[in-house]
């Protein structure tokens, strides 16, 4: 046991280390936000499947922050990155962003089991959360806050956009998703879909999340010979299964068709193997974008000598709507955000965008875009078809009403 | 009854196509297993980052194909499993002989700084890799469907295995291999020059992990994140064929495969867990594995 003590000693230093290095940091902390910098908080992945989609995220908040000069009210801004790698973690991370960082606000969460977390942490602590991903209806539906605001359409708006093509593409539609609540989303908002387009259900395979062979779902696809597929896998999962439907040769024999994809999902396949029709918030390469949007893409272009993703849109848009807010507050007092958050319009655009007062939705269009024939370019996929709503009433009535989200929005 | 077969196909067809896909795709688990399964078994190390020698192997042959061209793909496996003898002659040297659970948080902490120098190096992003043009389009016989880069895979992978086969049988070499993981004092008083001949097997594990990644970057995204989905399989197959075992690394390699393929056609919704409940049957009847034998070391 004697041999214990230096181990002991040495563990007892270490944790009066920490603890007098923290009680510095929390001290200059305090002292900090009432005058010096303002800290905002990003929670976004850093590490294993989603790292790619938290980098293009990060790199879009960041840039709203270049824009603005890194300042404002006149203060300089300093972003605190922590990371997303599982609900818990998330939700810690967020408690630590509050209490060690002392942030005034909070942009990130991509994905919903993480921004569920998250929501339950900006709710207690009365920070302003502004979601960037994350596509469940429950978000700004039944489990919806005062203080989280989603810039990203759900699940049954992005399927409606999405199904008159399927319809054109076939009758016979087999659905090929995700077993967990965004794939279950889909199969849901889909089926009631289905009738309305006149067509009908050949299949469905509910797929395991970070499944790496898609060859036996392939072989039964082939069996089924449906006329269209409509899927709902994410990230790597995608990647995986779009890259082996073209080793087996299925391309361009059936068509595929899906929601919630982003652009690096195709990067990481390469031109050879991507193929079908899909719903994105944004797209680099569409001619309607806005100037303010085009600015931001070379910007962009010039910093990362690469073309800027769906997701950095996402990232970008959310911080923007979060700094003009607080300007627009002229305070950093959360109430004070939350209220300009709810006021917050975006009219550069033929539709404007906001976020609903009574959700918390942002009420915007998105794109629905195809894979070109030729890719010729190392990052320009798609050719854009179309917007999922072409006017202003059309959007709105898009997002469902009052009723049909349900969100028993609490007061302030 | 959502998932199952609705249309009139024959049901023979598919059970004979989805056996012939699953007894394939057992092979490169099998691939991947059998590194991990020398590594144990020669040097009694679980080594948590072979996942990340598989995904290293993918970067490098990557980074090859980018250089040189396709033929440069085969030096992948021997520069990965360089990289693995300086990690065994820096770390994993340290972990012989102590306990199990030291020797798994060490090379877990590996695997993530593996992951992380990937990242730093080749950026977060997949990086696009297909199947080499000589080698894409399918073959159909009857009610089979494959692809002739799976076969390829299939040959690759099964002349790997008869050459490590007769390495560890019938060579001078194998025989110190064996003797060594079984009596390292005795082997070491014949005046054999262990620590060297254990550098040795730990590059060997790791090149074999990256043969696996080589192969499966064509068919699996090529992100630093990739070993992640294809570890799993292996650590299952290890655990069901017996630590150590090549021939169990084979048989439970074919067996997760088949097993996987026909639940994904005739039971989807248990696609996940079928593999798992196959272990957990064999760890019932067989503790050690198929062919696990009774270790003095591990006893």
């Amino acid at each position: 046991m004697t041999r214990m003590n230096p181990q002991r000693r040495s563990l007892i230093r270490t944790l009066a280390g920490v603890a007098a290095l923290s009680a510095v940091g929390w001290s200059a902390a305090a002292c900090a936000q009432a005058e010096g910098p303002i800290r905002i908080g990003l929670i976004y992945s850093k590490q294993g499947p989603g790292a790619a989609i938290g980098q293009y995220l990060q790199r879009g908040s960041e840039l709203a922050v270049e824009q603005v000069g890194r300042k404002v009210l006149g203060r300089p801004i300093e972003l605190v990155w922590l990371d997303e790698p599982n609900p818990q973690v998330s939700q810690q991370n967020m408690q630590r962003l509050v209490d060690e960082n002392k942030v005034i606000a909070v942009v990130g969460g991509n994905y919903s089991s993480s921004a569920l977390a998250m929501m339950s942490v900006a709710n207690r602590e009365k920070i302003p959360l502004i979601l960037t991903g994350a596509a469940a209806s429950e978000i700004t539906g039944k489990s919806c806050s005062r203080y989280t605001f989603r810039t990203q359409a759900t699940v049954p708006v992005q399927m409606k956009g999405l199904m008159p093509y399927v319809s054109q593409l076939g009758k016979k539609v087999y659905f090929l998703t995700a077993s967990y609540a965004f794939g279950q989303d889909i199969l849901r908002s889909s089926r009631a879909l289905l009738k309305e387009n006149g067509a009908t259900e050949v299949g469905v395979d509910e797929v395991p999340i970070n499944t790496a062979d898609y060859s036996s779902y392939i072989l039964k696809i082939r069996q089924a010979k449906p006329d269209v597929i409509v899927g709902g896998l994410v990230g790597g999962d995608f990647s995986n299964f779009m890259k082996q439907w073209n080793e087996m040769g299925m391309k361009d024999k059936i068509p595929y068709a899906a929601i919630a994809v982003t652009d690096t999902d195709f990067w990481d396949v390469g031109p050879q193997a991507s193929t079908g029709i899909y719903v994105k918030p944004w797209y680099y390469n569409n001619p309607k974008n806005t100037e303010v949007e085009k600015k931001m893409m070379a910007d962009f272009t010039k910093k990362y000598n690469e073309p800027p993703s769906d997701k950095t849109w996402s990232g970008w848009i959310g911080m923007r709507a979060l700094l003009e807010s607080i300007e627009a507050a002229k305070s950093t007092d959360s109430k004070a955000i939350v209220t300009q958050l709810e006021k917050w319009k975006n009219a550069e655009g033929e539709i404007p965008f906001f976020f609903r007062d009574w959700d918390h939705q942002m009420v915007r269009p998105a794109v629905i875009v195809g894979v070109k024939k030729q890719i010729t370019d190392k990052w320009d996929y798609f050719d854009v078809l179309k917007n999922t709503s072409a006017s202003e009433a059309d959007t709105a009535t898009a997002f469902g009403t009052k009723e049909e989200i349900g969100c028993p929005m609490p007061a302030l | 009854m959502p998932g199952r077969l609705r249309t009139d196909g024959n049901m023979l067809d598919a059970l004979v196509s989805q056996t012939a896909n699953g007894l394939v795709l057992g092979f490169v688990y099998v691939l991947i297993a059998v590194g991990l399964s020398i590594t144990f078994g020669l040097l009694g190390v679980i080594n948590f980052a072979h996942g990340a020698f598989f995904a290293l192997g993918a970067y490098v042959a990557w980074q090859l194909y980018q250089l040189f061209g396709w033929w440069a793909v085969i030096l992948a496996p021997p520069i990965v499993g360089v990289v693995g003898m300086l990690i065994e002659a820096t770390i994993i040297r340290r972990l012989y002989g102590k306990e199990p659970l030291l020797s798994l948080i060490v090379t877990f902490a590996l695997a993530l700084l593996i992951e992380a120098l990937i990242r730093y190096g080749w950026g977060a992003d997949g990086k696009p890799f297909n199947p080499p043009p000589f080698l894409s389009g399918i073959v159909e016989i009857g009610p089979l469907l494959i692809t002739k880069y799976r076969v390829a895979v299939l040959g690759i992978t099964i002349a790997t295995l008869l050459a490590l086969w007769a390495f560890l049988v019938w060579t001078p070499y194998g025989r110190v291999l064996r003797a060594g993981s079984r009596d390292p004092e005795m082997v070491e008083l014949l005046g054999i020059n262990l620590p060297r001949v254990l550098t040795a097997v730990f590059g060997l594990g790791c090149a074999l992990a990256a043969i696996a990644g080589v192969l499966a970057a064509p068919l699996w995204t090529v992100s630093p994140s990739m070993a992640a989905n294809a570890v799993m399989p292996a650590f299952v197959v290890v655990a069901i064929g017996g630590l150590g075992s090549l021939r169990g690394a084979v048989v439970a390699g074919l067996a997760v495969g088949v097993v996987t393929s026909l639940t994904i056609q005739f039971w989807p919704e248990a696609a996940a867990a079928s593999m798992y409940v196959l272990m957990f049957a064999i760890m019932l009847i067989r503790p050690r594995g198929l062919f696990g034998e009774r270790w003095e070391r591990f006893e």
